[in-house]
């Protein structure tokens, strides 16, 4: 009896020490795979870091500026282009400021501005 | 003895030996058990040298008020050397003197000496030309180490006011330093109230002011006077992080804060203001400005005589800028007064402004009438061009002072307040600087549309030998627009002269700068043009003609 109960316990014991190397070796290869993902992660937050600079970069005043004005022809908004609400009513007539009551009544806009295809 | 003996028969062990193996096998089964258990329960025991890698934190960017990115940090390259490995020392230093030019050759020689040495710094944060050009000297003693670097991707935009920081990350100027605690924590980004565009514009004004006049610095800023916050602070010459305080001190020197120069005129409202919340001003009262006055221990003279000399009102020698009669009205309220008052608007210090650390102010040694005439006009006390633009903002809100802040904060509570004169007073000063723009010495200033009040001051510069008659600092200080005030706007010219040889004074100089910045501001703080109804409708008319183009 004491022999079978040896036999069973030294049975079990391996079985749960393959199942203990089973659970840790699966726990490495785990850990393994969310060191992989903090290491990508890492590594497009670095990029994500360096297209943030490169957009700051290239959307600085110093270079906007001129680029808006070349090629766009815009230029900064003078006191004169404002209009106040009250000239709009006087302009447009109350009518015109009421929106369309359809989609479709809305005219279609062009394809581009023009200034897109210099 | 025969194998069939019972030699055991006496061995009274036998038994108990295997109880003894069962025992221990048992004690082994519920170790393993329970370490088993505790496994599934607990998780890895991580503790035995497996630790994880401690990560970097990374230095928490700078944005504008907008987001707009104007400091980041980035992974960059340094350049290290392994001495043992380097057999012809002056090759490797001669190489490297080729990439780069201004290495110390007698410092690296020496270092790249010492054999026992196996890491010697060449270079901290090189650029990406750099490093390939090293990688093309193809010497193998050399290595590249990767660091993160703070990057400026808007160049020397905002220089002054940013700072930089060391090789090792530590800030050591402006914002970099007066908040590197807190951006060596990383997180969020410090959000600055600065604007981009505004700051650009500042900047590029300034930068133009030098084609109309020689000068030898200049420094403007623009703050919203409701709150406090700086939309733009700059300093002429210009101060470029990325060289990290590799600069000649005039291009390291931050003119609208570290300086504390004798403004001028631009404090006469204040000393009007005075006398009207002491009540001994009425905005009709007449004062004599035909002739100098003696107060105290000087003769206080006008430069040019004013119209009506003989009989003018505040309102006239603000818009006209008499030396005489801002003198005689102080003279009304007497030297401690007005002392009490500039301490209140904190121009003798006492108001901590949440950031960069400005110049202390360098009031008059003594307080008495001679000192008081000439404070009166600006002479004879020095604040630095921020402190004193904190000044103008009571004129602005009915009254209140309001503390310069550079951090954005979206909680109103923040906003440091304090009442130092009337609505009633406040409106009567900004009535007379509205004037002096309108018709008086500001008119350069104007800028259509979005009434500009303020007030020109011409300082001569002091020398150990008196006052310097061909060297002056020239100021405009602003509010705008005068019907619905928003923002204050100050700018200061060293020594500006116009090419043209007109007259070297703020009227022509700092004037029409802070008129040019002003209009070209203005739309991008989002203030709306104040237009009369002829205005109006010629702007409708505009407006149309541009749709229909």
């Amino acid at each position: 009896m004491n022999r079978i109960v040896m036999v069973g316990g030294l049975v079990v014991v391996a079985g749960l020490a393959v199942a203990v190397y089973r659970a840790k070796l699966g726990a490495e290869e785990t850990q393994g795979r969310i060191d992989g993902l903090k290491a990508e992660a890492t590594k497009v937050e670095k990029e994500i870091a360096v297209l943030k600079a490169e957009e700051a970069y290239l959307t600085r005043p110093e270079r906007i500026g001129p680029i808006a004005r070349e090629r766009l022809g815009l230029e900064q908004a003078a006191p004169g282009q404002y209009v106040a609400p009250e000239a709009l009513k006087q302009r447009l007539g109350e009518e015109r400021l009421t929106l369309p009551s359809t989609p479709e009544a809305v005219p279609a806009a062009p394809a581009t501005d023009g200034h897109a295809e210099q | 003895m025969s194998v069939l003996d019972p030699p055991y028969e006496e061995d009274v062990w036998g038994p108990r030996r295997v109880r003894m193996v069962a025992a221990v096998l048992a004690l082994v089964f519920v170790v393993i058990v329970g370490r088993s258990a505790w496994v599934v329960f607990n998780g890895p025991d991580r503790s035995a040298g497996d630790v994880a890698p401690v990560e970097q934190v990374r230095r928490a960017d700078i944005v504008d008020r907008d987001g707009q990115l104007l400091v980041t940090t980035l992974q960059g390259w340094s350049l290290a050397a392994d001495p043992s490995a380097i057999w012809e020392v002056d090759e490797v230093v001669g190489a490297l003197k080729s990439v780069f030019p201004s290495l110390n050759t007698t410092q690296m020689t020496q270092a790249l000496s010492d054999k026992k040495r196996r890491f010697v710094w060449v270079r901290r944060g090189i650029s990406e030309r750099e490093r390939r050009a090293v990688k093309d000297l193809g010497m193998e003693a050399l290595r590249f180490i990767e660091e993160p670097q703070r990057v400026y991707p808007n160049g020397a935009l905002a220089g002054h006011l940013l700072g930089y920081t060391g090789v090792d990350g530590d800030g050591l100027e402006g914002v970099e330093k007066v908040y590197d605690e807190l951006l060596k924590a990383g997180g969020d980004p410090l959000r600055l109230t600065i604007d981009a565009s505004v700051q650009f514009v500042l900047e590029q004004e300034l930068q133009a002011a030098q084609e109309q006049f020689t000068m030898i610095g200049a420094a403007g800023i623009v703050m919203d006077a409701n709150t406090g916050a700086i939309r733009a602070i700059a300093s002429w010459p210009t101060s470029d992080p990325r060289k990290r305080g590799d600069e000649p001190a005039e291009a390291k020197t931050n003119r609208a804060i570290n300086v504390r120069p004798e403004l001028g005129s631009i404090y006469k409202p204040l000393t009007v203001a005075a006398a009207l919340e002491a009540g001994k001003l009425s905005v009709t009262d007449r004062f004599d400005v035909s002739a100098p006055v003696k107060i105290g221990a000087i003769t206080v003279r006008d430069p040019h005589p004013l119209p009506n000399a003989r009989s003018v009102t505040a309102g006239d020698i603000i818009a006209h800028s008499s030396n005489i009669g801002s003198s005689l009205i102080a003279q009304r309220i007497g030297p401690e007064a007005l002392k009490t008052f500039l301490g209140d608007v904190g121009l003798l210090g006492g108001v901590a402004i949440n950031g960069p650390q400005t110049a202390s102010p360098l009031p008059p040694a003594e307080w008495n009438e001679t000192s008081m005439a000439t404070v009166a006009f600006g002479h004879g006390i020095g604040v630095s061009p921020l402190a004193f633009a904190m000044t103008y903002t009571p004129f602005a809100t009915g009254g209140e002072l309001v503390t310069p802040t550079f951090v954005e904060s979206s909680d109103p509570a923040s906003v440091k307040r304090k009442r130092v004169m009337s609505r009633e007073t406040a409106a009567a000063v900004l009535a007379m600087l509205r004037r002096t723009v309108t018709e008086g010495s500001g008119k350069l200033a104007e800028a259509v549309g979005y009434e500009v009040a303020g007030k020109t001051g011409t300082a001569e510069k002091p020398t150990p030998d008196g006052y310097d008659p061909n060297r002056n600092i020239t100021s405009f200080a602003a509010v705008f627009p005068a019907s619905r005030p928003q923002f204050v706007v100050l700018v200061v010219l060293d020594e500006a002269e116009p090419r043209t040889g007109a007259t070297r004074t703020a009227s022509v100089t700092a004037a029409m700068i802070a008129g040019k910045v002003i209009a070209r501001a203005a739309p991008l703080l989002d203030v709306q043009p104040v237009l009369g109804v002829a205005a109006v409708q010629a702007a409708s008319l505009q407006g149309t003609e541009g749709v229909a183009q």
